[in-house]
């Protein structure tokens, strides 16, 4: 591996993090940004993703003695809203990969990501799964069944995001005990079939498939039935990492729409002339001011805990997400029918803030699962239902 | 607030006449209006069924595929059934349904594809133009092309070119345009005009075969110099560009036409400013003011019905994921915060559906349809037959009489107050009706998640179909504004609108 983020230092080093995020962002991403997000009717970004993974962008929260960048929540949500910034595309393929990988610590199944730093390629170093649903509150379409001292899978795992570029997924699925337990498969393996990829809304390039599994040979990750705890205990950390790329997303909408209304004119004057335009810039910016206090809040509340820290952070990410959904509207508002043209990106953003608003379950579900929280705190029986 | 000028408690702000469009109108509505309604939503939902659901996704997908992709056989279809004749007045060959019930078949066809119904409604947009100048000549002319397009299954759609490369929203209100930065000019020469210049964003452009065409005489005086024009493929000079890459409404192109030393005669001049000078009594720019407005007035109810047709959409997408997915252990249907949430979407089709419902009684009584829902006129042209149309009505369509007669009812005898109602009215419905399109379609998503986001499950297509009516049409912005001018400004003395 080159030298990247694994070999910085100390948290005196963050700052250097967004830099070079945002340098790989602009180097990187900016110029093929608009022909990766036709996939799949274009090509992915192969050598992006190599290079990405060169510099341990795929490793950052991995601890180091698994020879990862051994970061926390606050670095990875940097590392996002640089990235979101130019392209969401790539965080959200980081995003997924860390919130696998997130899982598998929380499960305790350590083993399995030995040797990704090391790995030769993008696609070894890459874990795919379903990162779109939230198998707390949606059962999972996959049984596990134990056989000769083994285990495979029979399902339809629906969305699983990185299998088509990925060697392994992590599926979540039930057994006979009940409850959820978690699964590494082989995607090239016996008993895997791959779907086309399946066009989605936003986040093109950081593609989904839909996975058949028939006796597919799969490996335990951590406790049979004991999912649910484990994947609590990735969610709340990784939930302030998806506020960062709506955090990032809503930044860079801000940033093209403050440049088109210094530069276009109707009706005799600049459009930021207009005072309703100015009301809505000031919008934009208040949302965005607002959306990286909130990630940075959150990122600490997961860093240093204290009382009501999982609510703290579930409110703070439901609300960023919520606000790059209303700001990037804004953003194609802002600059008229060319907003709505692919050539200016606003729509991209339009479209990618939805797609990482649904991350790990729908909003309303991530609602319902905060109030019933917020009511335990005071009485233990309101929140029976939430792990 | 002062009186609006009726100078009883009635008239006081707001008057009621601004604010009962319905039941003034619906005294005056001929009976016949709600059968032909019902007949003419239940083709769109047959057209619904049988063609836009079925092809809708794989029409997107193609088009994401292949930008420059133009859908002649959805086109075709929509010719064999009948939908581009649908709404074109008997006398000029049509079918001759009420103009106000075009709006009920685009929600329809929204709550399939915004898309789909785009191909439909921007024809007529066109035709709406084309109908503001009262240049009954050229109206019989234009119009019985798409008759005989129909006829011989060859369809003949009109566009409607007014956005420039620098100048879109500005273009829609002379206030604004007194100061844009507009470019496509009409040069005066003997026999007609010589056009260069460039349109952007023009729907249908590269489908349809006639197409209107504002330009300008004088490019420093647009506001008192603009000129519409029936420019026909094939004439030479006229061309087109290429073709926007949106990210929606992907059925309906947005073309660029390009203008290059292009003659149009002066038998395609809707309106020039020459004859603008002779309306309203030599008031050029209220007279060019009072052709946009009808224009918007009827464009902007249709859009209002995209709006709610595309909340449609989203909103019984949402209800079938709600009745179809368990969460919890209980179907979602049966948890009562989806219930709530299912009820808001319902009341913002519905609500949308009432402005523009509320827009078209105006645009009866005192609009673009006043003289067509006229209850005499009504029956007269729905029941005449059509050999005694084309021997004794259509060689009267060409007498010059008829053009001024139509243009004195429009414009000389077209009261203020009908222009500002019917425009600030319809300006509420664009800008009501699009936000709870675009608000359903996100409803939908945050209920539905990775469901939602698949192209598959319909709903992130409505999304992106949905945000583009909040632009088109004049932006939310100006709808806003322009509602302010209408409905608003007059009771407050000192009140100036564009003027900032």
């Amino acid at each position: 591996m080159s030298e990247g983020v694994a070999s910085l230092g100390a948290d005196a080093e963050l700052s250097m993090l967004r830099e070079m995020a945002a340098s790989f962002a602009a180097g990187e991403l900016l110029r093929g940004r608009e022909e990766a997000d036709r996939f799949p009717f274009s090509p992915l970004p192969l050598a992006t993703l190599e290079k990405a993974h060169g510099l341990g962008l795929f490793s950052l929260t991995l601890p180091e003695e698994l020879g990862g960048g051994g970061r926390g929540t606050e670095a990875l949500a940097l590392l996002l809203e640089a990235i979101a910034e130019i392209d969401a595309s790539l965080g959200g393929v980081i995003f997924v990969n860390a919130l696998a990988q997130e899982i598998c610590l929380r499960s305790g199944a350590r083993e399995a990501l030995k040797g990704l730093v090391e790995a030769e390629s993008a696609a070894q170093a890459l874990i795919a799964f379903p990162a779109w649903d939230d198998p707390r509150f949606t059962a999972p379409t996959v049984c596990a069944v134990e056989r000769d001292g083994g285990w495979s899978l029979e399902g339809k795992a629906e969305y699983v995001a990185l299998s088509g570029l990925a060697r392994r997924a992590l599926i979540p699925a039930v057994t006979s005990k009940g409850g959820i337990s978690f699964y590494l498969v082989g995607l090239r393996g016996e008993g895997v079939a791959v779907s086309d990829p399946v066009v989605s809304l936003g986040l093109r390039a950081c593609p989904c498939h839909d996975l058949q599994l028939s006796g597919a040979e799969a490996a335990p990750v951590g406790e049979e039935a004991r999912g649910k705890e484990a994947y609590e205990e990735a969610y709340i950390r990784m939930l302030p990492a998806a506020a960062a790329l709506s955090a990032g997303i809503l930044r860079g909408s801000l940033r093209e729409a403050l440049d088109y209304v210094r530069q276009r004119r109707q009706g005799g004057r600049l459009i930021a002339d207009w005072s309703e335009v100015r009301m809505i810039l000031a919008g934009m910016a208040a949302a965005d001011q607002e959306a990286e206090m909130l990630v940075r809040g959150a990122c600490r509340a997961v860093e240093e805990g204290g009382p009501g820290w999982r609510l703290a952070v579930r409110a703070a990410s439901l609300r960023a997400m919520d606000l790059a959904c209303e700001a990037t509207t804004d953003g194609i508002q802002l600059l008229g029918g060319n907003g709505y043209m692919v050539e200016y990106h606003q729509e991209k953003r339009f479209r990618d803030s939805r797609q990482v608003q649904a991350l790990m379950g729908t909003q309303d579900m991530k609602r319902q699962e905060y109030a019933r929280l917020l009511l335990a705190e005071e009485s233990p029986e309101w929140g029976r239902d939430v792990c | 607030m002062r009186k609006s000028g009726r100078g009883s408690l009635i008239g006081e702000y707001p008057a009621f006449d601004d604010i009962y469009c319905g039941l003034r109108a619906l005294r005056r509505m001929p009976k016949a209006v709600i059968g032909e309604t019902e007949k003419a939503v239940e083709l769109a939902r047959r057209f619904n069924r049988e063609v836009v659901r079925p092809r809708a996704l794989e029409l997107d997908l193609r088009k994401q595929k292949d930008p420059d992709y133009l859908p002649w056989d959805l086109v075709r279809e929509a010719n064999r059934w009948g939908f581009y004749t649908m709404f074109i007045p008997r006398i000029f060959g049509g079918k001759g349904v009420n103009f106000p019930a075009l709006s009920c078949v685009l929600e329809e066809l929204a709550s399939g594809c915004t898309g789909i119904a785009n191909l439909v409604g921007v024809h007529y947009l066109g035709v709406a133009t084309l109908c503001a100048s009262w240049n009954i000549r050229l109206m019989n002319r234009v119009m019985r092309d798409t008759v005989a397009g129909y006829r011989s299954g060859e369809p003949c759609l009109i566009s409607l070119a007014v956005t420039e490369p620098d100048a879109g929203t500005d273009v829609e209100e002379v206030e604004l345009v007194r100061k844009a930065r507009v470019s496509c000019h009409a040069r005066r020469v003997k026999g007609g005009y010589v056009v260069n210049g460039r349109k952007i964003f023009i729907s249908n452009g590269h489908l349809s075969t006639w197409h209107m065409l504002i330009a300008y005489e004088d490019l420093k005086r647009p506001q008192s110099t603009t000129v519409m024009l029936a420019v026909r493929n094939g004439t030479p000079g006229f061309s087109f560009g290429r073709q926007e890459h949106k990210m929606g409404q992907k059925a309906c192109p947005a073309s660029e036409l390009i203008f290059e030393d292009c003659f149009v005669p002066d038998e395609n001049v809707c309106v020039s400013a020459e004859q603008s000078a002779g309306l309203l009594g030599g008031a050029v720019e209220d007279a060019i003011m009072q052709v946009i407005d009808y224009v918007v007035s009827g464009s902007r109810a249709g859009v209002g019905a995209f709006g709610t047709g595309v909340a449609r959409g989203a909103f019984e997408e949402a209800l079938h994921y709600a009745a179809s997915t368990e969460v919890e252990g209980k179907p979602l249907i049966n948890h009562e915060w989806a219930q709530c949430l299912l009820a808001e979407m319902y009341k913002n089709v519905a609500v949308s559906r009432l402005t523009y419902m509320e827009t078209n009684y105006a645009n009866s009584l005192y609009g673009m349809f006043k003289v067509l829902n006229y209850r005499p006129v009504f029956y007269l042209f729905k029941y005449l037959p059509r050999p005694v149309i084309d021997r004794v009505i259509r060689p009267l369509l060409d007498l010059d009489a008829v053009t001024r007669l139509f243009r004195k009812i429009y414009f000389d005898w077209q009261p203020p107050p009908f222009t500002r109602r019917t425009s600030g009215w319809a300006s509420l419905s664009k800008f009501a009706a699009t936000d709870a399109g675009v608000r359903n379609c996100q409803l939908a998503l945050e209920l539905m998640g990775r469901a939602g986001l698949r192209h598959d499950g319909g709903v992130e297509k409505h999304l992106r179909d949905s945000k583009l009516l909040q632009i088109y049409e004049g932006t939310n912005q100006l709808n806003r504004l322009n509602l302010f001018k209408c409905l608003i400004a007059p009771s407050v003395p000192g009140a100036v609108v564009f003027d900032e």
